[in-house]
């Protein structure tokens, strides 16, 4: 009996002991980070206000995003194609995932988006938080699966202890790494561009030739390319190439509506000169390429836009203009952003 | 020690009720099987690739020959409607146990038990064609198997950049010349379609299917085997579309709807096909199916 009793006992320390360590673990101070929401900028997707970024939380999504054993063969994470030097995009015409599988579109910048209504470049994406699975398990990207993941990096301390501190445990859940994936997107905000400072009149004053694509710019490009975004976020047939692939359809791959057949989001050019090539694969190689194309006269659709349509299919731009838009469109550059 | 008389005295008493139960004529619950034959008209598919020539043709109110290599399709949120028309829902909420894909490459696919169904007689049985929108995030921590069982690569139901399953996958040729046909469907929607309060985009590729049993399937001693046919000769010439498959000729504008492009991987030109394959849910809830026989 004595020896049964001093067994319960050694175990009811333990008991204690791990009880100590439980409740050790849950008060940690994980505070939200403000998003300091530019001037002028749309307003919040309203997902940023169920998943707030928080210091350890986005700090965890950072790491994830940067996790080579999101792929198959733990050679491609998010940030091999959305690279920050890119403004979170890359250089290749089309996205290159695992075994230089190439995917259906040209990868898009990750900046902003917290301010986004639709993600992609079809808008199949309206909460970012249901973003991070679709390259995870997509043959072309990263093909894998979010429980190969998690066995993957489960057992590793560091991820331990940021699961901790972002959630207040060590589960490591599918929700759990999407919310913070997403948590460290929404606060890459790009707002400190040249563009900005002189909007923000601080002291920096554009060139001639900056000033004169300004004006040109809202007067050939501002209908579409609006706002502080500069996208109005909607989608629209403008006579681009064709994507060669069966499977592209634009917006209507989505909608199932044959009006958004071959409508794309109209893409923010914040940080477009770090993004060539342009277009949703890739068409055009320079931001120059973009303009002689829309001069030169754009593929006749149905649905092409009633902009283009209203002007002969094209966007007339003198050399001169071409110069100065393309002036303008570089003072949207933040080159604090890609070198953080 | 002393104590162990009255456990072999319990094992006792639980070994007679178990016996018991046993000699029981009318058991509270049994089996039923499903089982899907999947047909062109009356003739039961045979697959094959573009030259074959066992694979089983068929062809089309618009005269257009055709032939399969691969069918495979989702089933889900099967309900079993009792004689006084209450319905008892089999594992609605778990694709583990209530999901499956039928793949007419894989024989033993095409055969799905129902598992301790209770004892009575049956009406009726309603299905869904696909995943209904609730369940079809592909999360595969929550449903590891069927998550497993519809990605395999030898099944391909994942349809990965709408982040839910493919819910049918049909491959193979037609005409005289093998052109391709590629149809794949699944939903794309985001809140619920006909709700303006929620929906916001895409299309719901679920359809859900109602088949009024030609006898009852009585559950009980017995465990009835239902044959449910689906003749995917509906596919092009369906109760609410007849289809014409035209090869896609380029261009930049959307392509004239009175014709159907053989290729849909998305949700274009997709609901015709959806519609013809599960129904409306309005005027036509049976699409391609309808019950072969009931054996009690």
């Amino acid at each position: 009996m004595r020896q049964v009793l001093v067994i319960i006992s050694f175990f009811l320390v333990l008991l204690s002991c791990s009880r100590d360590d439980v409740s050790e673990q849950i008060p940690y101070d994980n505070p939200e980070i403000p998003l300091g929401i530019p001037h002028g900028f749309p307003p919040l997707n309203g997902s940023v206000n169920g998943n707030k970024p928080t210091r350890y939380g986005a700090e965890l999504g950072k790491k994830l995003f940067h996790e080579k054993r999101f792929s198959g063969n733990n050679t491609i994470s998010c940030a091999s194609c959305h690279n920050r030097s890119k403004a979170f995009a890359d250089n290749n015409i089309q996205a290159i995932g695992i075994n230089g599988r190439v995917g259906l579109r040209n990868t898009p910048p990750i900046q902003n988006l917290a301010f986004m209504k639709f993600y992609n470049w079809d808008g199949n994406i309206l909460q970012l938080e249901k973003q991070p699975l679709v390259p995870i398990i997509t043959h072309e990207e990263m093909n894998s699966s979010i429980l190969e993941v998690i066995r993957k990096i489960r057992d590793e301390y560091e991820y331990k202890d940021l699961f901790r501190k972002a959630f207040g445990d060590e589960d490591i859940t599918p929700d759990r790494i999407y919310r913070s994936i997403a948590q460290y997107e929404y606060t890459l905000i790009s707002a400190n561009s040249k563009y900005d400072r002189v909007k923000r009149d601080k002291g920096e004053t554009f060139t001639e030739n900056e000033e004169r694509g300004y004006q040109t710019f809202k007067i050939k490009c501002a209908s579409c390319h609006s706002t502080e975004l500069f996208t109005d976020q909607s989608f629209r047939n403008v006579g681009f190439p064709l994507n060669p692939s069966a499977e592209e359809a634009g917006r209507a791959r989505v909608t199932g509506i044959a009006a958004d057949f071959m409508r794309f989001r109209v893409p923010s050019l914040r940080n477009v000169e770090y993004t060539a090539p342009y277009g949703s694969f890739g068409q055009f190689p320079t931001l120059r390429a973009v303009l002689d194309y829309f001069d030169n006269g754009v593929l006749d659709a149905d649905n092409l836009d009633p902009i283009l349509k209203e002007n002969g299919n094209r966007i007339p731009l003198t050399e001169q203009e071409k110069q100065d838009i393309i002036s303008f469109i570089k003072t949207l550059s933040d080159s604090t952003f890609v070198r953080k | 020690m002393k104590k162990q008389p009255n456990y072999l005295s319990l094992s006792l008493f639980l070994l007679v009720m178990v016996s018991c139960s046993k000699d029981n004529d009318n058991p509270v619950a049994n089996n039923i099987a499903l089982h899907f034959n999947n047909t062109f008209k009356n003739t039961t598919i045979v697959l094959g690739d573009a030259t074959s020539s066992t694979a089983t043709a068929n062809t089309s109110a618009e005269g257009q020959i055709h032939h399969f290599s691969e069918l495979k399709y989702v089933i889900s949120n099967i309900r079993l409607i009792k004689a006084d028309g209450i319905e008892i829902p089999y594992h609605i909420n778990n694709l583990d146990q209530g999901a499956t894909v039928v793949n007419q490459a894989k024989p033993q696919t095409l055969d799905f038990v129902l598992r301790n169904v209770p004892a009575s007689e049956y009406k009726q049985i309603k299905f869904g064609l696909g995943v209904k929108p609730e369940l079809n995030i592909l999360d595969e921590a929550r449903f590891p198997n069927f998550y497993a069982e519809a990605g395999a690569n030898d099944t391909e139901m994942h349809w990965e950049w709408g982040a839910g399953y493919r819910f049918t996958k049909l491959e193979g040729f037609y005409d005289s010349d093998h052109k391709e046909i590629s149809i794949h469907t699944g939903s794309t929607v985001e809140g619920t379609n006909g709700d303006p309060d929620t929906y916001t985009q895409g299309v719901d590729a679920y359809r859900d299917i109602t088949l009024t049993l030609p006898n009852h399937a009585i559950v009980g001693r017995n465990a009835p085997k239902i044959t449910i046919k689906a003749d995917f000769d509906k596919l092009l010439s369906g109760k609410i579309n007849t289809i014409t498959l035209k090869s896609k000729t380029g261009g930049n504008s959307h392509s004239d709807d009175s014709n159907a492009t053989p290729n849909v991987t998305s949700a274009v030109q997709m609901v015709k096909f959806v519609d013809n394959l599960g129904g409306n849910g309005s005027s036509d809830i049976t699409g391609i199916f309808s019950i072969g026989s009931v054996a009690n």
